[in-house]
């Protein structure tokens, strides 16, 4: 029999909050994190928007020293992942700190390290390069860093999949727990890629909307969507295995049931049109968990062109007619895309709406696009009693996977 | 030119936060400044540019106190300057 896996803390710091709940309040009441760049001068940019995460300072998680030598993705994950230890109230000793892992992907790692001290090199030359560079940009910095801080001494990687990468870490650590291979994990994604060169790296790659109005770029499924907006920040949890956290009195938050992930091999940045390889992700995931009844699909609703149309395709494709009557949205409207935080933050959206029985809406979605034609849930939050979630992440890569989470219910 | 407040404020740059009251020429890096190897050639690299000096044959596995590196210094001002 696999092992049952629970949700038993969440940490974020996203561009709507520095944690979970000012980040869900925003997401329930239509609140758009997206604005006019501030970490950097964006002249010549043709893009100038990004969600930000807003007056964030390491130093109020993370001592100073620690704060000097890690880069600003992995003081996100740094900073997420002590708000989930702290509400799991696991705690790490000789008798379980060999069956404590973390799991934290990235999709650019440290790239704002990386691209200072390349400015460094080209100005003042080689000497001048910190010693901290590969240190501070490699993408397993930040799991590093939270198994150091918190003395979790299993398994320790990150993984990337790009946009799906969070998603990813939340299956695998998922999985690892459901075969009884370790009782808990540290798990979610995190990414700061508003920097020079992340920001134009996706402006060329002709992924980012060109939209000026930092509060209407982001428009999934809307007819005038135009690309996604580049956001940062990052989500972790605390998962268990269900019997090793009852014993210790845990609160059971939700539970993970299911995972599935597909690639399209087919292109490097373009999803399959047809959606077949997304749609298999979530088959598998819904699988994994005996093909429970669906009450909510938080999408991965990029708002590019092809993303949005090539998901609801999928969606289709998976459940047929009953795909009109599940309640889709796209909360990228608001966060706008966390990159490999996105899947975590995402799925942490639905272990909040079977918590509190709420969907957060698509905000933006004005100009319904005749081609993309489920509940997207519009403009307003709604109450529905949400027992079963999925979150569906796609990435550049041709990635594609989908969590499910459900209520607990003993 | 006070090279101990120099190697001071520079100590104090790569380790934030640290008591100053710490830094005296007899305190050992790792030891006392929980200073490692990779923070001790950041050191000598905030030095090399404030200084303008260049301490790249220098062996930082063997400079164990604040003291030495004052002393390192100041004769390599010393050459400099003669």
């Amino acid at each position: 029999m696999p092992e049952r896996v629970a949700v038993t803390g969440m940490g974020a710091v996203t561009p709507l909050g520095h944690n979970v709940e000012d980040t869900w309040r925003n997401l329930v009441s239509g609140v758009c994190g997206i604005g006019y760049i501030s970490l950097f001068d964006t002249t010549g940019f043709d893009v100038r928007i990004a969600a930000e995460v807003k007056d964030f300072n390491p130093v109020d998680y993370i001592d100073p020293v620690t704060a000097r030598y890690t880069d600003r993705f992995a003081q996100f994950a740094l900073a997420a992942a002590l708000q989930a230890v702290e509400q799991s109230g696991l705690k790490l000793d000789d008798s379980n700190k060999y069956d404590t892992g973390v799991i934290i992907g990235s999709g650019v790692g440290g790239i704002g390290t990386l691209s200072q001290q390349l400015a460094i090199l080209n100005a003042r030359g080689p000497r001048r390069v910190s010693p901290f560079t590969v240190p501070m940009m490699i993408a397993d910095s930040a799991c590093g860093q939270i198994s150091i801080k918190l003395g979790a001494r299993g398994p320790n990687f990150a993984l990337t999949s790009s946009c799906s990468t969070g998603a990813d870490a939340i299956g695998m650590a998922y999985r690892m727990i459901r075969h009884g291979e370790i009782a808990s994990m540290i798990a979610g994604g995190a990414d700061a890629a508003v920097s020079p060169i992340g920001l134009v790296g996706f402006i060329q790659a002709g992924a980012v909307s060109r939209n000026p109005d930092p509060l209407k770029a982001s428009r999934p499924f809307d007819k005038n969507r135009d690309g996604f907006v580049v956001g940062e920040g990052a989500a972790v949890f605390v998962l268990e295995n269900l019997g090793r956290a009852k014993a210790r009195g845990a609160r059971i938050l939700a539970e993970v049931i299911g995972y599935g992930a597909t690639s399209d091999a087919y292109h490097i940045t373009k999803p399959l049109e047809s959606g077949e390889g997304a749609a298999r992700a979530m088959e598998l995931a819904l699988a994994c968990a005996g093909n429970p009844e669906i009450d909510y699909i938080n999408a991965h609703g990029t708002s590019t062109p092809f993303n949005d149309l090539s998901e609801t395709k999928a969606i289709k494709q998976v459940f047929g007619d009953k795909a009109y009557r599940i309640p889709v949205s796209s909360t990228k409207s608001m966060h706008a895309h966390m990159l490999g935080a996105a899947g975590a933050v995402e799925t942490l959206v639905c272990c909040k709406a079977v918590q509190e029985g709420v969907i957060p809406p698509t905000i933006n979605l004005e100009t319904p696009d005749p081609e993309c034609d489920l509940d997207y849930v519009p403009g307003k939050a709604r109450q529905v009693d949400v027992r079963v979630a999925m979150s569906n992440s796609f990435g550049f890569g041709g990635h594609n996977s989908a969590v499910l989470v459900s209520r607990y219910a003993g | 030119m006070n090279v101990f407040d120099e190697v001071k404020q520079a100590i104090c740059r790569i380790q934030p936060g640290i008591d100053e009251s710490r830094i005296t020429p007899e305190a050992l890096f790792k030891e006392d400044l929980e200073i490692d190897s990779l923070s001790k050639v950041e050191m000598a690299l905030a030095l090399e540019e404030k200084l303008d000096l260049n301490l790249q044959d220098v062996e930082l596995n063997d400079v164990k106190s604040v003291g030495q590196v004052v002393a390192l210094i100041e004769s390599r001002l010393k050459v400099r300057n003669a």
